[in-house]
């Protein structure tokens, strides 16, 4: 079998996709927004579905979900994540409780939380895909979220692509340097777990080389004022003082909240089985 | 040996212009005993009021907690508004300890047994704190990667300033940004950033904070010599036109010789000397004696007698011109085609110090020189090959743009090229850890689509640029074996014993490779490397972030490859690797081969190292100058070439020290009596 290089679902895509990921570099709606009424948003759309038992309102929710992550542009992978998660959880849910005497009805039931768990999480996805690193920790900040909780989400991102970048070199080197499996076994199983091993045991040096890192990032820290800044207010509100709410902004959480409260309204009547 | 020249000390604006801001030489010197010095220390003339020195260190003590003895011993050191200092001096010689009392880390941050006083700017250290004395002392860290902390690079410069309530944070990010000329970067990413860049931004993020002082560790040992030379005519701007106080740590003379005003010379916790560029470098034998070796310029104007050692190239090359044994005449040189030819031809009579090992023998350069040997075996080769990348934005950058190349058994090829000129593409695609998208490289004779990386890595190693990347196991030797015992290689501990000896482990091999220094750990992965017995061997940067002894440590260990290795590929921006050990200099530049030639033939041709930004060696550089045909490339060619002061030519690196010891001596010696 030849080989040939693979632009999607290949290592270096998933490391570019969390990268677009990460830093929301493919715009949509919720990018242009002030970060604090992104939050505000977020809080509505998370909070509103576990209100209801209604299949009716949580269908509706769940399109208004689903719509969202459109409007914010999500990328595949995080997509093919929640669609694999969500549907495994159902098909095996499913079949557990087929196995012990269920029917379609069992379906139904685990609907109704499946479409809630949707929602909330198309509702995140849209959020955080939305929030570069910097906007989400002043956000935070101005939520008067701990000092270095804002500081760790900023520095987490930043943080990301190196470390991604150093697995991937880690893990080649193991591939390199450990014999491939001589026999691939059923289903190539063997081959499966090898990957697995050395994926696990790559962490072990990136987790090392960053505890030695970090040393002299705890000492910088210091010596730009980070410790000085926690203790005085000065720093905070200059920090925070470019953040304005706009038409956009009230407009989007407006709307949102007249079709949330929508969904309330319309949705026992929506024709739904059970 | 008195420490201060007595002519040095008076009204400083008077003193000769390089030497003015550093006329105080002054320290407790444990190798001499002579009372003058500190009669010097005491500044009581009109012009010490004028400019108060920004540091003033008095008989400083320090201890770290749990350790046994002082890390500094009393120091008294003395550093003047707007001198550019290097500090220099051996490993633990406590360089970064002293710089680290500057801005208050020692004792606020380390805390420790702590006496004497540091005064910056008027401001007891002791009665401050680090946020104050940081407004004051800016530090760049070696490691200046994990200095920066923010996402995108406005951030990261406006995060000093931020943290202090500084209302005016966007001017003064604007104006750090625009000191060093980088704002083009303000909306980039921090990871987007290449080393040059990250370590100019963390530079930048400093300036906001408008300090007085900045304390530069070591540029030199994250970057490539062409962007650690940016960096140092940064920090002269800063120093000439702003007036700030630079303090470098640093191991490389050369740049010293060219950057520095003053130099303070540090040995076990206290300063030798601090004395103006000029005398410093005049006193090139203490500093080599200190691990820290002159540079050519300065080694070879001493070697031939100079009463003043040259600091650049261009002085050396005024006060070597005269001393050039029988000048030849262009053309009438008796080794004909010198450029061209093979290596052989630059070794001017019995000089045993350039390239002897066992891979060059195998085979001269290329068909051209000798006819009638079969031209010799090819390791690997690519045919038309192109690769790219997709970007975050989507788009396919391209790399490597249909790239034809042959490696053969016996070359040591040099691959140089500016960043992104895809030398690690080319090394990975050599690996098969990605195949092209158009094109074939093979590698002895298997096409690397045909087997997976892990096959592969029978054929070819690979030998990453960050050691502590390849640190897999908990000890040096098990890192070692996991090759040759996975692949159950016969008497494989034989092997994993002889690569121990042969890389000089053996005191070694059980302790965890992240604790080890530098060199110990470059000479650790080219041990795994040499355990896996490739027939070709590639190696990212092998001597970069080393300093000087520890780099001589892994070039020596390079010439000795032999055996299995059949070729070997070196990523490399240092030139001095190149002049030494390279048979072969492939220069990439923008995805093609730019030249295929001769370390010598690329250090005669300026115009090819200036497009790819390559700092050829200071003796090669004064060699091109001096118009010297065939072109020496080492320091030891190029000296058999000058009438020395001791009349005899030497060579080999490896008493290098020793003499340039000796020589130091009588250099200073006859230098009053008259000689030229």
């Amino acid at each position: 079998m030849a080989r040939k290089t693979h632009d999607v679902l290949s290592v270096d895509w998933v490391r570019l996709e969390l990268l677009r990921t990460a830093y929301s570099t493919r715009g949509g709606l919720f990018s242009r927004m002030d970060p604090r009424m992104v939050l505000a948003w977020y809080l509505v759309m998370a909070i509103a579905p576990w209100f209801t038992h209604s299949t009716g309102v949580l269908l509706v929710l769940f399109v208004l979900g689903a719509a969202s992550v459109v409007l914010a542009r999500v990328g595949p992978l995080v997509l093919g994540l929640f669609l694999i998660g969500l549907l495994g959880n159902v098909v095996g849910l499913f079949a557990a409780s087929f196995l012990f005497g269920g029917d379609l009805g069992t379906l139904v039931a685990l609907g109704e939380l499946n479409l809630k768990l949707g929602a909330v999480s198309m509702a995140s996805m849209a959020a955080f895909v939305s929030l570069d690193p910097e906007k989400l920790s002043d956000a935070l900040l101005w939520f008067r979220a701990p000092e270095l909780l804002a500081f760790g989400v900023s520095y987490g991102y930043r943080m990301l692509p190196i470390l991604v970048d150093e697995y991937v070199t880690v893990f080649e080197g193991q591939r390199l340097r450990h014999a491939p499996v001589e026999k691939p076994g059923f289903l190539g199983l063997r081959v499966v777990w090898q990957w697995c091993v050395l994926a696990v045991t790559a962490f072990y040096p990136i987790m090392l080389n960053t505890a030695k890192n970090v040393r002299t990032t705890v000492e910088a820290l210091e010596t730009r004022g980070f410790t000085y800044g926690a203790k005085n207010e000065a720093g905070r509100t200059l920090r925070l003082a470019y953040l304005r709410v706009s038409a956009l902004d009230v407009t989007v959480v407006v709307v949102t909240v007249l079709l949330v409260a929508a969904a309330f309204l319309v949705g026992p009547g929506v024709p739904v089985i059970g | 040996m008195p420490t201060v020249p007595p002519t040095t000390h008076p009204t400083a604006q008077q003193a000769a212009p390089q030497q003015a801001t550093a006329q105080r030489a002054t320290l407790r010197d444990t190798a001499s005993q002579d009372p003058a010095p500190q009669e010097a220390a005491v500044q009581d003339t009109p012009a010490a009021q004028a400019a108060a020195p920004v540091i003033r260190v008095k008989d400083l003590s320090f201890r770290y907690p749990g350790t046994d003895r002082d890390t500094l011993r009393n120091v008294d050191l003395t550093i003047e508004r707007g001198d550019f200092v290097a500090v220099v001096g051996g490993n633990g010689s406590a360089k970064t300890t002293l710089c680290k009392t500057f801005n208050g880390l020692v004792p606020h941050y380390w805390s420790g047994d702590f006496a004497g006083s540091v005064h910056v700017g008027g401001i007891d250290t002791w009665e401050s704190s680090v946020a104050e004395l940081s407004a004051r002392v800016g530090y760049v860290y070696q490691d200046f990667q994990n200095q920066l902390v923010r996402p995108t690079v406005r951030d990261e410069v406006a995060f000093g300033p931020l943290n202090f309530g500084h209302a005016d944070y966007r001017e003064r990010t604007d104006e750090a940004l625009a000191q060093l000329g980088i704002e083009h970067l303000r909306d980039q990413f921090v990871w987007q950033l290449s080393g040059g860049q990250a370590h100019l931004v963390a530079l930048a993020a400093v300036l906001a904070l408008r300090p007085e002082v900045i304390v530069v560790d070591e540029p030199v040992a994250e970057l490539d010599p062409a962007r650690a030379g940016e960096i140092y005519r940064r920090l002269r701007d800063l120093n000439e036109r702003e007036g700030l106080t630079v303090i470098t740590i640093e191991h490389h003379a050369d740049f010293i010789a060219q950057f520095a005003k003053s130099v303070v010379l540090m040995a076990d916790g206290a300063p030798v000397w601090h004395l103006p560029i000029q005398e410093a470098m005049d006193r090139h034998a203490d500093l080599s004696s200190h691990g820290v070796p002159a540079p050519d310029a300065v080694a070879l104007t001493a070697a031939v007698g100079a009463p003043h050692v040259a600091l650049d190239v261009d002085s050396a090359v005024r006060i070597l011109r005269p001393a050039l044994r029988e000048q030849q005449v262009p053309g009438s040189e008796p080794v004909p085609a010198a450029a061209g030819a093979g290596n052989d031809g630059q070794v001017p009579g019995p000089d045993p110090a350039t390239p002897a090992s066992g891979m060059v023998d195998t085979g001269p350069e290329a068909g051209e020189t000798v006819a009638d040997t079969a031209p010799p075996a090819v390791v690997a080769s690519l045919r038309g090959v192109h690769h790219g990348y997709r970007t975050v934005a989507g788009g396919l950058s391209t790399v490597l743009d249909g790239l034809d190349l042959d490696l053969h058994a016996g070359e040591k090829v040099a691959l140089v090229g500016t960043n992104g000129a895809g030398k690690t593409t080319l090394m990975k695609l050599l690996t098969g850890l990605i195949v092209p998208r158009a094109g074939t490289v093979t590698v002895d004779g298997i096409d690397t689509r045909s087997r997976s990386a892990a096959r592969l890595a029978d054929h070819v190693s690979y030998i990453y640029q960050h050691p502590q990347q390849m640190f897999l196991k908990d000890s040096v030797r098990e890192d070692i074996a996991l090759f040759p015992r996975g692949r159950r290689v016969e008497d494989a501990e034989a092997i994993v014993d002889r690569v121990v000896a042969e890389a000089g482990l053996s005191a070694l091999a059980e302790r965890d490779g992240r604790s080890l220094s530098g060199g110990q750990q470059r000479r650790a992965t080219l041990g795994i490397g040499l355990a896996m017995r490739p027939r070709l061997l590639l190696l990212d940067e092998p001597t970069s972030s080393l300093d000087i002894r520890s780099r001589d440590d892994v070039t020596t260990m390079l010439e000795s490859l032999s055996g299995t290795v059949q070729c070997a590929v070196v990523a490399t921006h240092d030139m001095e690797l190149v002049a030494t050990w390279a048979t072969r200099v492939l220069v990439l530049d923008r995805g093609r081969v730019l030249a295929d030639v001769t370390p010598q033939e690329l250090f005669s041709r300026p115009e090819l190292t200036t497009q790819t930004r390559l700092v050829p060696p200071q003796a090669a550089r004064i060699g091109l100058e001096l118009g010297l045909d065939p072109l020496p490339l080492t320091a030891e060619d190029l000296r058999a070439r000058l009438r020395t002061i001791d009349g005899t030519v030497e060579s080999a690196r490896a008493d290098h020290l020793s003499r340039t010891d000796g020589l130091g001596a009588t250099g200073f010696d006859t230098t009053g009596t008259g000689e030229r």
